[in-house]
């Protein structure tokens, strides 16, 4: 998987381009639109981190010239300035996410994974870790021979980190997917809602599965 | 004394006055001088002259007298009318000048195009409030700016740090003392982007997803939200009435106030409070009471609590980790749902009052 990160600031392009070698991912940078724009067109990249603020010709006007020439890649968009209406524009103007700066790591590394499978996710109706299931058609979640009883709320962040096993889901992205807010309530409600799934799922367990990390998010996994 | 009547009496004054000499000027041009031409040729006895003298003049006074007091009357009105007229423009002026507050500074006054001496002043007062208006936009441009700038370091120490964290071999001291700084990192940025935001919708630049919505459905989700937030420091949470209302306004913006009023309900709480709401209508608006058992505030503080950061007593005993915008942003999103929001606070019970137009068939 070979990802295109367009970042003039070079601190952040460095940090970025680290946290996705990590993860696996072949990474290019370039500093400006022109240089992204001609990379993209010698080189098929999976992903293209994007972003806005460039030197030249901004993001959102690489992105519809990318459109323009047909390009379907799949694109994240990174933005300083982070209001709602950003984000719309930027999504109309043919962008597949967006991620407003500053972001957590592990939120962006998430989002790039989500853009690369985007279409190849798991088919199955029962999502599965360690020994415990939850069925997403009859919202049923079990753990061992326990039975486990969940609120709506509580189902759909269960099912958020079962989809996206032992990688550490960001608040944000959390807040996002399980409250459908597009903005920090600036709360600790996803803190006491963990608290609260955690006590359900792990409880009673010596192998815990819900993991905090701290300052970042949670993690769902089998311990190593 | 209003500068009208000022004018007015003084006018009549200066009236009476010159009434008055034109009294004595006729006085003595038409009777006597003429009489001391006589004297000077005839020769007539002076007893009957002085007797004579004395009948003119009282019936000079008099004529004077009666013929002058409604000329005096009439400028006394006239005045009345006359200052009254030439003081409208400055009375449109003065009413028009009191609406102008932060917001519509950019508005301009209407000039009468005469070049008179109002016609002056309302373009002086117009220079004035373009000038008010573009200082306040440079502060904001600064403030959006330095908060946008802020953003990039930011994101670099966020970055910087997080990668340190996920060195496998990192001493727990190490890593306590990462996730610390990655804790004010994002205090810091709740701060900016709270900053942004307000000064985003100081400028108009925020545009609220107006549609029609039940008010009802969202206060039940926060209640739900709010049950769960109360849960570890053990209040009691009671949704004492909740009426099927519908609003038009803009879903994301209400949750967030909502959220936002709730949590500091429980922050701001004792052990085994209570966090109250109710929901109901109350004429033409929806009214929405979040009540918490918490310390009350103090009066003098009460009026401020809106203020960008201002933070009262409550704040600094106990949670610290808002931003300090909160209520802030409460306020702006009530306001910019043409509702009002009210903090009232007795003796261990504080309540927020939040009322917001019902939906009239249209979309505002």
């Amino acid at each position: 998987m070979r990802i295109l990160v367009i970042e003039d600031e070079k601190k952040t392009a460095s940090f970025i381009r680290k946290a996705l070698q990590a993860e696996g991912f072949a990474v290019d940078v370039c500093g400006n639109g022109e240089d992204a724009l001609a990379a993209v067109a010698a080189t098929p990249f999976d992903a293209l981190l994007l972003d806005i603020m460039l030197p030249g010709r901004d993001g959102l006007g690489v992105l519809s010239q990318l459109r323009e020439r047909g390009n379907k890649i799949p694109v994240l968009l990174l933005s300083a300035r982070g209001e709602v209406n950003e984000r719309v524009a930027g999504l109309n103007a043919g962008a597949d996410d967006y991620l407003p700066k500053p972001f957590v790591i592990a939120e962006l590394v998430a989002r790039v994974r989500a853009l690369v499978r985007r279409g190849g996710e798991t088919k199955s109706t029962v999502l599965r870790l360690a020994n415990l299931a939850l069925d997403t058609v009859t919202h049923e979640a079990q753990r061992g021979e326990n039975k486990i009883e969940l609120t709506v709320r509580e189902y759909r962040l269960l099912e958020f980190l079962l989809r996206n096993p032992n990688r550490i889901c960001g608040r944000m992205s959390i807040i996002e997917k399980v409250w459908d807010y597009d903005f920090d309530p600036g709360t600790n409600l996803v803190d006491v809602y963990m608290r609260r799934l955690r006590e359900k799922i792990d409880d009673g367990f010596e192998a815990k599965l819900l993991h905090t990390v701290r300052g970042i998010g949670y993690v769902l996994k089998e311990a190593a | 004394m209003t500068v009208r009547t000022r004018l007015t009496l003084w006018y009549a004054g200066i009236m009476f006055v010159s009434l008055l000499a034109m009294g004595g000027l006729s006085y003595y041009k038409f009777v006597q001088e003429p009489r001391n031409h006589v004297l000077r040729t005839a020769n007539v006895s002076s007893d009957l002259i002085v007797e004579d003298e004395n009948e003119d003049f009282s019936q000079t006074l008099k004529i004077l007298f009666w013929c002058g007091l409604p000329p005096a009357f009439l400028a006394l009105g006239g005045g009345w009318w006359l200052i009254r007229k030439s003081f409208a423009p400055v009375a449109a002026l003065t009413q028009a000048v009191e609406r102008i507050n932060e917001s519509n500074l950019n508005a301009q006054l209407s000039r009468s195009g005469n070049g008179d001496e109002l016609d002056r002043l309302t373009e002086v007062f117009n220079a004035m409030t373009a000038r008010l208006d573009s200082s306040f936009q440079r502060i904001r441009e600064f403030t959006l700016h330095a908060s946008h700038e802020l953003k990039t370091p930011l994101t670099i120490l966020h970055g910087e740090i997080e990668t340190e964290l996920h060195a496998e071999k990192l001493p727990p001291a190490q890593r306590e003392k990462f996730a610390s700084q990655l804790d004010e990192i994002q205090r810091l940025t709740k701060i900016v982007d709270g900053l942004t935001l307000l000064t985003k919708a100081d400028a108009g630049q925020i545009e609220l997803k107006f549609a029609a919505l039940a008010l009802d459905e969202i206060v039940n989700d926060v209640f739900a939200d709010a049950q769960i937030l109360a849960k570890p420091a053990s209040l009691s949470v009671t949704l004492a009435a909740c009426e099927k209302i519908s609003i038009s306004g803009d879903r994301h913006r209400l949750r967030q106030l909502l959220l936002n009023l709730a949590d500091n309900a429980v922050k701001y709480n004792q052990p085994g409070g209570t966090v109250g709401f109710c929901l109901h209508r109350a004429g033409a608006d929806a009214e929405l009471k979040i009540t918490n058992t918490g310390k009350s505030i103090p009066p003098e503080t009460l009026p401020r609590v809106f203020e960008r950061f201002y933070r009262g007593d409550a704040a600094h005993n106990s949670a610290t980790d808002g931003c300090g915008l909160g209520l802030s942003i409460a306020e702006w999103i009530v306001r910019a749902h043409h509702g009002d929001i009210r903090i009232a606070s007795t003796e261990n019970l504080t309540t927020v009052t939040i009322r917001l137009p019902l939906a009239s068939g249209k979309i505002i």
